[in-house]
């Protein structure tokens, strides 16, 4: 599955906030939230995206599915997002939003917050025939109701539920009527930014497991983005870790998971608690500090202000992620 | 900071002169424009009946043309007529009312002791009463005098200033009912003749009604956002962790949650401060008081647009400093606020 | 074994939730060992929360209300004691550490002001002893030049560093028992760990206290505590030694929950998850409180609510299938 030909190719990726201020409101600071990021995503396999808050996850999903243009006008874009849509190669990359329109229906996304991501005054039917109304004009009003019942009863949520409206259902529920409206347009690649975050535990696995059943059903290739690290692996064939708006180290989950190469990975390796009590690890690497604010990176590595393995040239030169041998990519210098 | 306040105040030239413009376009409509039609219509109407207070004729006497001719330069090109105006409002030379025949700035300036006492007493009863009471009605919330307080203040509040003022002058003015009050005006006449303890008294007289008519429609408002800011205060995280400390309920509620609910509070004083100065023209219609705001309603009846003019721009430019005084009060109660 | 610090004894509390008595918190006992570090594990909405609130008295009333119970620490029932001798044991005997750093410290005051007003409070010092008192406790839990902190904002410090300060207003009175509620729910991972590790440390260092650990995260359970309640609806259900809940959960609820995390070895497996959502307050079912979604669930557990039955050991669950559950004597044995 994962030796596929790639269906996402990103290239060098940039997305800079410019931060407006002062009394004539002109440009005070840049935020590079996502900062010449290259990924590909094969047909069919998840890649798992993890970083912690503000690392810029959430930005590399929403220029994927094209949504900062409409979000934040002033948007700065740069770089490639090439896509294998059903009429040939394209460049999603701050397309204008009617060139994108056609590619909506390939590429969709299923939001972290259950509860604000659904319009509270449409009822299920109404959100989940939302894409279908747009992509497939011609579908009569019993066809529609037809797949939205097949969809709601695909994620597991009784068709007569389609009449109600998203506050009477749990979070849990409310994921599945995100992920069937994410569905319905058949598209060939999704992105979850965080779809399990805000669910409790054991509807958490509930949600991942429809996900993975979903997948094999209809050849879906995700794109799944957590802070749960746990969450990632088990789900992901390859992970890729954000630092700071840049990749710090992409390969396969195995790769990455049981040996991490670059010093953050193993540091945010080390920091998650693992449900065993006895399994304590020999020595753990608590990190000291917190992540800089993007709008002050640091030079050079954005990790040398918590590294511990930090050396001087480690101020002077961007690290680029080099591969170390069979797809595990890693930018550190420093590490062999 | 420092910084911003400097450039905030620097900002304050380009928007007054932006808005002096905007204001002074409106008088070059004056004489033949769209104004002098309204004239025309308002001459045909008054020949039926008596239109506004003042009696006054409403046609522009020709001496007042002249000098308003000169003092807007309307012989001189648009540009260099303003140019002409704005230099003159620098010097504090706002033209001559035709009414009074007097320098606009006088006119003016003599009215503000009257408006500013009783704008400022009204303001400040406002907030002493209202912050109070809006405490007390969180801090109860549901009691009894909660409830009532409420019904209170809300038939205050649905109530306009100037109709409670004239039913309060019916009832307790000496006409019908019963003789409390002085039917209006400012003071009594001979009030300079008058013992020092007279002097007192018969101003209270004279302001205690006028200052309730100009009270009673922010009273329920500033009543109302002081408790539901500090019920909304109450339920933040931050005063339960205060109680965790073991803090009594008194502290918690003085010492952490009013600074917090003060926060609109304060912002809304700066606004506030460009309203005292407004003034209302019915309140002081209603009592005969010589403020602001009777000037302004008289000078526009009568035309003498250079004191119309004048009010304009004084309220303009007395707004435009509240609201940087809101800005400096918010940065006072919230650190959290840093413009920069 | 030793006195306990605290005993909670059948504590009951509710709160008015559309006219009706919500049990938020419904016959809960159990007993705080000094030295030891409590874990109380369970999903939104089982009580956790509520049974802190209510061990210091600081249920909202209205809607809540403490009914019956005893809550005894130093001999004394806190629930019978008058308002202002409780008042003297929060934040001096009893001091508990909330969610959200952010929101539970008070914007518009100084950290030094808010660190302060405990000590100011339960102790005679001066005001130079209590400033002292701050810079030291500030800097125990790793605030760097505390000393010139003290004037600093709240929003000036980040996330972890305000979690710090929340543990340096609970520890500056030396209480001999810390209540944190999801202290670390809402940071990243790397700074979880540093606040984890930190909590620990100060555990150690204050032999004769104990620490009670609220969270949703059996694996941070894992990582810390000694023992650990499970609740589910207002209820225990299971209370272990962490290494014996992990290594053989009785409760079918308990080994639903492991089974919700995934493992290492998962990867690729569907989850194990229990089926259904927690229900709103007002919908547990009558009987067993998790037979709505219980896989094991008998007739009588509709009807009957099972006790919490003590195996001995330090060990207890609530189920009806207590006797077919292996017992703890075999639980001992399976381990090594
Ligand atoms: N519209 C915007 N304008 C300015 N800055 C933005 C904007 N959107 C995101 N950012 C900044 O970009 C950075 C990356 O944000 P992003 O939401 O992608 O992070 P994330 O990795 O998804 O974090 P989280 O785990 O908190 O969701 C953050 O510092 C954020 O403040
Ligand atoms: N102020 C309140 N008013 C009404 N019901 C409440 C209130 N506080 C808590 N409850 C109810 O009490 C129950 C238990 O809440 P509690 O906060 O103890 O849950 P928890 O276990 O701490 O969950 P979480 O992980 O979400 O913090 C919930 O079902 C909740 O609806
Ligand atoms: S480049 Fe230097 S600072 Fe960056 S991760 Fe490698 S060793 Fe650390
Ligand atoms: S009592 Fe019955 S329903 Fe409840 S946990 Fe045990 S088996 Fe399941
Ligand atoms: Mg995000
Ligand atoms: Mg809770």
């Amino acid at each position: 599955m994962s030796e596929g030909k790639p269906l996402l190719e990103i290239d060098q990726l940039s997305v800079h906030f410019p931060i407006y201020g002062g009394v004539l409101r002109h440009q005070v600071g840049l935020v590079k939230a996502v900062d010449g990021v290259s990924m590909q995503i094969r047909r069919g396999e998840t890649v798992g995206l993890v970083g912690e808050s503000g690392s810029g996850k959430t930005t590399v999903g929403r220029a994927i599915c094209n949504l900062h243009s409409a979000m934040s006008p002033d948007v700065k874009l740069g770089g490639q997002i090439w896509f294998e849509s059903r009429s040939g190669r394209v460049d999603l990359n701050g397309l204008a939003r009617k060139e994108m329109l056609p590619h909506r229906a390939e590429v969709s996304m299923v939001f972290q917050d259950p509860f604000s991501s659904l319009n509270p005054r449409m009822t299920v039917q109404q959100i989940v025939q939302g894409p279908l109304c747009i992509h497939e004009p011609d579908l009569d009003q019993k066809a529609l109701d037809e797949r939205v019942s097949q969809l709601l009863d695909r994620v597991g949520l009784q068709p007569q539920y389609a009449a109600r409206y998203p506050h009477e259902f749990s979070g849990g529920q409310r994921q599945r009527i995100g992920i069937a409206r994410s569905l319905a347009t058949r598209p060939a690649l999704i992105v979850a930014d965080e779809p399990v975050s805000a669910l409790d535990v054991s509807v958490q696995a509930q949600v991942i497991n429809l996900m993975g059943e979903l997948q094999q059903e209809f050849g879906l290739t995700y794109l799944f983005v957590a802070h749960d690290l746990s969450i990632v692996y088990h789900m992901a064939d390859r992970i890729a870790v954000m630092y700071l708006g840049s990749l710090v180290e992409y390969g396969s989950a195995e790769q990455v998971y049981k040996s991490p190469r670059h010093p953050y990975t193993q540091a945010l390796l080390s920091a998650v608690p693992r449900p065993d009590p006895d399994g304590k690890r020999a020595k753990r690497t608590v990190l000291q500090g917190d992540i800089p604010s993007p709008l002050a990176k640091p030079t050079g590595c954005g990790f040398r202000t918590r590294c511990p393995l930090a050396k001087k040239e480690c101020a002077e030169l961007v690290p680029e992620l080099n591969d170390r041998g069979t797809g595990h990519f890693v930018a550190c210098p420093v590490v062999e | 900071m420092a910084a911003y306040f400097a450039r905030r105040f620097l900002l304050l030239i380009p928007t007054f002169i932006g808005i002096t413009f905007l204001v002074f376009s409106i008088t070059q409509f004056v004489p033949g424009g769209p104004i002098d039609q309204m004239i025309l219509n308002m001459q045909a109407s008054a020949t039926e009946g008596g239109v506004g207070g003042s009696g006054s004729s409403v046609e522009i006497p020709p001496e007042s043309l002249a000098a308003l001719k000169e003092h807007f330069n309307l012989d001189k090109p648009f540009f260099v007529a303003y140019g002409h105006w704005l230099w003159d409002l620098v010097q504090l030379d706002l033209g001559k009312s035709y009414k009074y025949n007097t320098p606009v700035i006088e006119v003016i300036t003599s009215r503000f002791p009257i408006s500013i006492y009783f704008g400022l007493l009204g303001f400040f009863l406002a907030y002493l009463i209202c912050i109070p009471l809006g405490v007390l009605k969180a801090v109860r919330h549901g009691s009894r005098l909660d409830i009532a307080s409420s019904m209170i203040v809300f038939a205050g509040y649905s109530i306009p200033g100037w109709a409670l003022g004239g039913v309060l002058l019916v009832l307790l003015g000496g006409g019908s009912f019963l003789d409390w009050v002085p039917l209006g005006g400012f003071r009594s006449e001979g009030w300079e003749n008058f013992s020092i303890w007279q002097k007192i008294t018969d101003q209270l007289h004279h302001t205690i009604l006028p200052v309730m008519a100009y009270m009673v429609g922010s009273f329920a408002t500033l009543t109302i956002l002081m408790k539901n800011s500090l019920m909304e205060n109450l339920g933040q995280d931050y005063v339960r962790t205060a109680f965790a400390k073991g803090l009594s309920e008194r502290a918690v509620i003085f010492g952490h949650a009013l600074r917090n609910s003060l926060i609109p509070i304060c912002t809304g004083l700066g606004h506030a401060i460009g309203l005292i100065m407004a003034g209302s023209y019915l309140i002081e219609k209603v009592f005969n008081i010589q403020g602001i705001g009777y000037l302004g309603y008289t000078s526009i009846v009568d035309r003498d647009y250079a004191v119309v003019m004048g009010i304009l721009v004084i309220n303009t430019l007395l707004v435009l400093i509240g609201n940087i005084l809101s800005d400096v009060l918010y940065v006072l109660v919230d650190p959290r606020i840093r413009f920069s | 074994m030793s006195q306990p610090l605290l005993q909670v004894k059948d504590l009951h509390t509710y709160f008015n939730v559309e006219g009706q008595r919500a049990w938020a918190c419904a016959g809960v006992s159990f007993d705080v060992l000094p030295g030891e570090f409590l874990g109380i594990v369970g999903e939104s909405g089982s009580g956790k929360s509520v049974t802190a609130l209510s061990i210091m008295r600081l249920i909202p009333d209205p809607p809540g209300r403490i009914d019956s119970g005893e809550v005894v620490f130093d001999g004394r029932d806190l629930l019978q004691l008058p308002l202002n001798e409780m008042r003297r044991v929060r934040g001096r005997d009893i001091a508990m550490i909330f969610q959200e750093p952010m929101t539970s410290l008070n914007p518009v005051l100084n950290i030094g002001r808010q660190v302060m007003e405990a000590v100011v409070l339960h102790e005679n010092l001066s005001q130079e002893e209590s400033r002292n008192r701050v810079i030291e406790v500030l800097e125990q839990v790793g605030i760097p030049d505390a000393d010139k902190r003290l004037k600093d904002y709240p929003h000036q410090f980040s996330g972890g560093m305000r979690q710090r300060v929340m543990i340096a207003m609970a520890l500056i009175c030396k209480p001999r028992l810390l209540i944190a509620d999801e202290p670390t729910t809402a940071l990243d991972v790397t700074i979880q760990a540093q606040i984890l590790e930190l909590m620990a440390d100060l555990q150690n260092q204050r032999e004769d206290s104990a620490t009670i650990l609220i969270t949703h995260d059996l694996a941070v359970v894992a990582e810390s505590c000694d023992r650990v309640i499970v609740m589910y609806g207002g209820r225990i259900q299971e209370v272990a030694s962490t290494r014996d809940l992990y290594q053989q959960p009785l409760h079918p609820y308990t080994k639903g929950l492991m089974g919700s995390i995934p493992q290492e070895d998962s990867k690729g497996k569907p989850l194990f998850a229990i089926r259904g959502n927690v229900p709103a307050i007002l919908d547990f079912p009558p009987g067993c409180r998790f037979c709505s979604r219980c896989e094991q669930v008998e007739d009588r557990c509709r009807s009957e609510e099972p006790p919490l039955v003590d195996l001995g050991g330090g060990r207890a669950v609530r189920c009806h299938l207590v006797e077919k559950l292996p017992s703890n004597a075999e639980a001992e044995e399976a381990a090594p």
